[in-house]
């Protein structure tokens, strides 16, 4: 099944054009990985996925055109993170995650027994129940993100879409959040398209690699086929070396 | 724009303006009668001497005064990185004006030293405050410019206040706030050519280290500029260009922002370039507006000062000026404080206000003040008092909850703490609609005034409902968008004040807020408004609990972001339009109150805007009561009483570090 059918999609702001004619199609129930050099375009096509900026062209998410889709449907289907999270003053844990029920029960409808269940259960999955009472600007930054991906697993979303999760995060933190994104995805069938810079860290725990340059689909397939020097240097325009772990993985290296 | 054509159109602008002025003198008298050179008053006729002193300077006044406005916006422009700083917008033209005001009437003595050193320590003291605040933002632009605004608002508050106060001698000064272009000899000729001179020399000594500037504070510092010295130096000179000209000339407003902004237009790129062609096109703006008033004159005399007309030019330019701005600062950024407390259990604490609401209201009912001392009322008097003490207790209590919770709405939604009615431009409008009651209907009754000043406030409300709707807008201009709608208001309001007849007395009376003639169906009314505004809060309160966090992670979670900004905006607008009928345009309720109830620690949606509606009731009837008590016998202004007690509050909280 296909989760985003992309066909001629372009973007372009006053002055250039930072998505051309970028037709794909990205399989459903994977981790997908969005990688590309800086300015390649992969933060502006995973925001044209969440219908957070303009793009000309046709998308279509679980094959219906996005414009059919409505705001509250489209938010209880799929569940996008910004690159940075903003501060959420004054705000606790359990209410920030509970924001994540709003395509549910709207501006006004009651916040019921399944909601409250949902919220529980978010934060039970991304390892947060001990911090539902503290304020969430207290937290660090590892603590806040796994607050934000419980946030967007109480919206019961069956797509994530994270623009660059990791990417203020000390090592231990990163792959902690990349193992649960991974662990939400194959546990309980959701897909995610994820952006990242680390080639290592998207070959590792991702399924799906669609790599990015200057705004064009330069590469797209498995973590195999995205770990060669030659697909690297094609992305990157950077002689990259592979080196294979005794398990049999394989890490990335300039040359 | 070519570069070919840039000269031509200069030329034309210089002609176009020649032509005018030059139509004016012609009318005056005849080319065949103008008094040869050297300009001797001895042996002139009069038509001469008016030509000669009065005409010919004020032709020349008006290149020199637009060039040093053109100059100072240039260089503030560059110095702060921002693209909407100006004398004007940044509150220093309106320092110097409130610092004349004061000296007139406190101290005339002290006008004897000249009004520059007056106009420049209170164009000095505003731009302090405004950079002082900045500072702890790092400049952000729209919280500069807020503050800015704020600032120069008050100060405007204050000079209407005290010039109401002081009665018709000081009418001569409202027609200087206008900025009128007339001059009696040529000193101020020479006074503003040696400014702009020195000035010019500064400008061009600082365009090298302001072109390292330009690359942001680390990286200047990195290249050896001295940041701080440089900043100081450029801000200086410009402050002291424009303090000159108010001086000289008064309130001359936005031909700092247009002319910057035009040189940018017409393709001056670089440092040197802009600050060489800034003071060219200030120059000629000022030269042409004031060509147009002389020839709207004809000869029997102005009508309005020239200050009103650029004036006029300001708030369409800001609405043009505003999607230029780049980038937006992401939400959070423009955080005035540090955390504030919060409470786990906020039910006691809003019980608490609501008993101190009805304690005061008591209170208040009870005692007052008679001559020769402080009286509580026996029963009978009390029975006599309440009818005409009720209305007005009710009228204030519901004005300033209803304030609070515009207030309130528009911080959330904006994510910006500086937000406030105020600069929404609803009260600009309601006081546009209220002045032109007056002076279209003679002898108005109370319906068609309260008519008039809600239309007012609702034309400015679908002004800014308009730049709402663009999709791409990101929320904190909706409050420029509303600052430009102030600022077209302030100005054709002094235009209409600069006519100076008995009208504009009772518009500056307007203006400045009084709660004494409520009566009490009226006052019922704006309870029940109150009631239902905060009702309607409620029911958006998960749209403010979400909007604080970006446009990003609302529109994520499949909130109708247009909607619920226009929803909220409306409802933002029909509180302050309520209350702004009752206590004017400018009271600083409706940005304190929301901060004061989040400092005690209310932080859901619902406890806050209920906490800032109780606590903006509070503030108003403190300040009713001390507006009745303070000038006993005489009735202050409920109002302006209000922004004395909530601006200096602000401006501490303000400063406060982070």
């Amino acid at each position: 099944m296909t989760l985003f059918s992309l066909n001629n999609l372009t973007v372009d702001v006053p002055g250039r054009r930072l998505l051309h004619e970028v037709s794909l199609n990205l399989p459903a129930g994977r981790m997908i990985a969005l990688i590309g050099h800086n300015g390649s375009g992969k933060s502006t096509l995973l925001k044209a996925l969440a219908r957070q900026i303009p793009a000309t062209g046709d998308i279509r998410f679980e094959d219906r055109p996005l414009p059919d889709w409505s705001a509250r449907d489209y938010a209880r289907r799929l569940a996008f993170l910004p690159q940075t999270t903003p501060p959420a003053e004054g705000m606790l844990v359990r209410e920030l995650v509970a924001l994540g029920r709003y395509p549910w029960h709207g501006a006004l409808g009651r916040f019921g027994p399944q909601d409250e269940a949902a919220v529980a259960g978010a934060m039970q999955e991304c390892g947060v129940t001990r911090f539902a009472d503290r304020l969430v600007d207290t937290l660090s930054g590892g603590e806040r993100q796994r607050v934000w991906l419980a946030m967007m697993v109480a919206q019961q979303a069956s797509t994530l879409l994270l623009d660059e999760p990791i990417s203020a995060l000390d090592i231990a933190h990163a792959v902690e959040v990349l193992q649960l994104v991974r662990h939400m995805c194959h546990s309980q069938n959701r897909s995610a398209v994820i952006v990242l810079h680390d080639v290592n860290m998207a070959a590792r725990y991702c399924d799906h690699i669609v790599a990015l340059k200057g705004g064009r689909v330069a590469l797209q397939g498995t973590p195999d086929d995205l770990m060669t020097p030659a697909a690297l240097h094609d992305i990157y325009a950077l002689q990259m070396e592979i080196l294979a772990r005794p398990d049999g993985s394989q890490v990335a290296v300039p040359a | 724009m070519t570069r070919a054509r840039l000269p031509l159109l200069l030329a034309l602008t210089a002609a176009l303006a020649l032509a005018l002025t030059g139509r004016y003198a012609v009318m005056q008298l005849p080319p065949g009668l103008w008094p040869a050179l050297p300009l001797d008053a001895d042996g002139m006729s009069v038509d001469q001497i008016l030509l000669a002193f009065g005409t010919l300077p004020r032709g020349v006044i008006a290149l020199l005064a637009g060039a040093a406005l053109g100059l100072s916006g240039a260089l503030l422009q560059i110095v702060l990185r921002n693209p909407v700083a100006d004398p004007t917008t940044l509150g220093i033209s309106s320092g110097a004006q409130l610092a004349l005001v004061l000296a007139t009437i406190l101290a005339p003595d002290l006008l004897a030293l000249g009004r520059w050193p007056i106009a420049l320590s209170g164009a000095g003291l505003a731009t302090a405050l405004v950079l002082a605040v900045g500072a702890r933002r790092a400049f952000a632009p729209v919280t500069m410019v807020i503050t800015g605004m704020l600032v120069g608002m008050t100060a405007s508050a204050i000079a209407t206040a005290v010039t109401l106060s002081q009665g018709q001698y000081l009418l001569s000064l409202v027609i200087w706030n206008g900025g009128s272009l007339v001059q009696q000899d040529w000193s101020g000729v020479a006074t503003l050519a040696l400014l702009l001179a020195v000035g010019a020399l500064a400008a061009a000594l600082l365009a090298r280290p302001l072109r390292v500037l330009s690359l942001g504070i680390a990286g200047a510092a990195g290249l050896g500029v001295n940041v701080a010295a440089v900043r100081l130096a450029a801000v200086c000179v410009a402050v002291v260009l424009a303090a000159g000209v108010s001086a000289e000339l008064g309130l001359i407003g936005f031909v700092g922002l247009a002319a910057p902004a035009l040189a940018r237009t017409l393709g001056a790129r670089t440092i040197p370039q802009r600050l060489a062609l800034s003071p060219l096109i200030g120059a000629l703006i000022l030269s042409l507006c004031d060509g147009l008033v002389l020839t709207l004159a004809g000869a029997g005399g102005e009508m309005f000062p020239t200050g009103a007309l650029t004036g006029l030019i300001g708030g369409p330019l800001l609405i043009w000026l505003l999607p230029r701005l780049r980038g937006s600062t992401p939400p959070g950024t423009e955080a005035a404080e540090g955390p504030a407390p919060r409470l786990s259990r906020p039910l006691p604490l809003l019980g608490a206000l609501v008993a101190a609401l009805v304690v005061l209201a008591l209170v208040l009912v009870w005692i007052g003040r008679v001559p020769g001392g402080w009286a509580i009322l026996d029963a009978q008097s009390f029975a006599d008092f309440l009818p005409m003490r009720l209305p007005r207790l009710i009228a204030a209590a519901a004005a300033g909850a209803a304030l609070a919770l515009a207030g309130a709405v528009l911080q959330r939604l904006t994510a910006n703490p500086l937000a406030s009615p105020e600069v929404l431009g609803v009260s600009g409008g309601a006081s546009l609609g209220f002045a032109a009651v007056i002076y279209l209907v003679t002898g108005p009754g109370a319906a068609l005034l309260y008519g008039g000043t809600i239309a007012g406030g609702v034309v400015a409300l679908l002004l800014v409902a308009l730049y709402v709707l663009r999709r791409d807008m990101p929320t904190e201009r909706i409050l420029l968008a509303g600052i430009a709608v102030s600022a077209f208001a302030s100005a054709v309001l002094s235009a209409i004040m600069a006519a100076g007849d008995a009208k504009s007395w009772v518009i500056l009376a307007w203006l400045s807020g009084s709660s004494a003639a409520v009566t009490l169906p009226g006052a019922l009314g704006l309870g029940a408004v109150a009631l239902a505004l905060w009702l309607a809060a409620l029911g958006g309160r998960r749209w403010l609990a979400l909007l604080p966090l970006g446009t990003g992670v609302a529109g994520a979670l499949g909130l109708p972001l247009r909607l619920a900004r226009l929803l909220l905006i409306v409802l933002a607008g029909i509180a302050t339009g309520a209350a702004t009928i009752l206590v004017g345009p400018l009271s600083f309720v409706g940005l304190m109150a929301p901060h004061m109830a989040r400092r005690l620690g209310l932080a859901r949606p619902e406890h806050h805007l209920s906490g800032a509606a109780l606590i903006g009731a509070l503030l108003m009837l403190t300040a009713d009561f001390g507006a009745r008590m303070a000038g006993f016998p005489y009735e202050l202004p409920l109002g302006l009483f209000a922004s004395l007690i909530g601006a200096p509050w602000l401006l501490w909280l303000l400063m406060r570090s982070k």
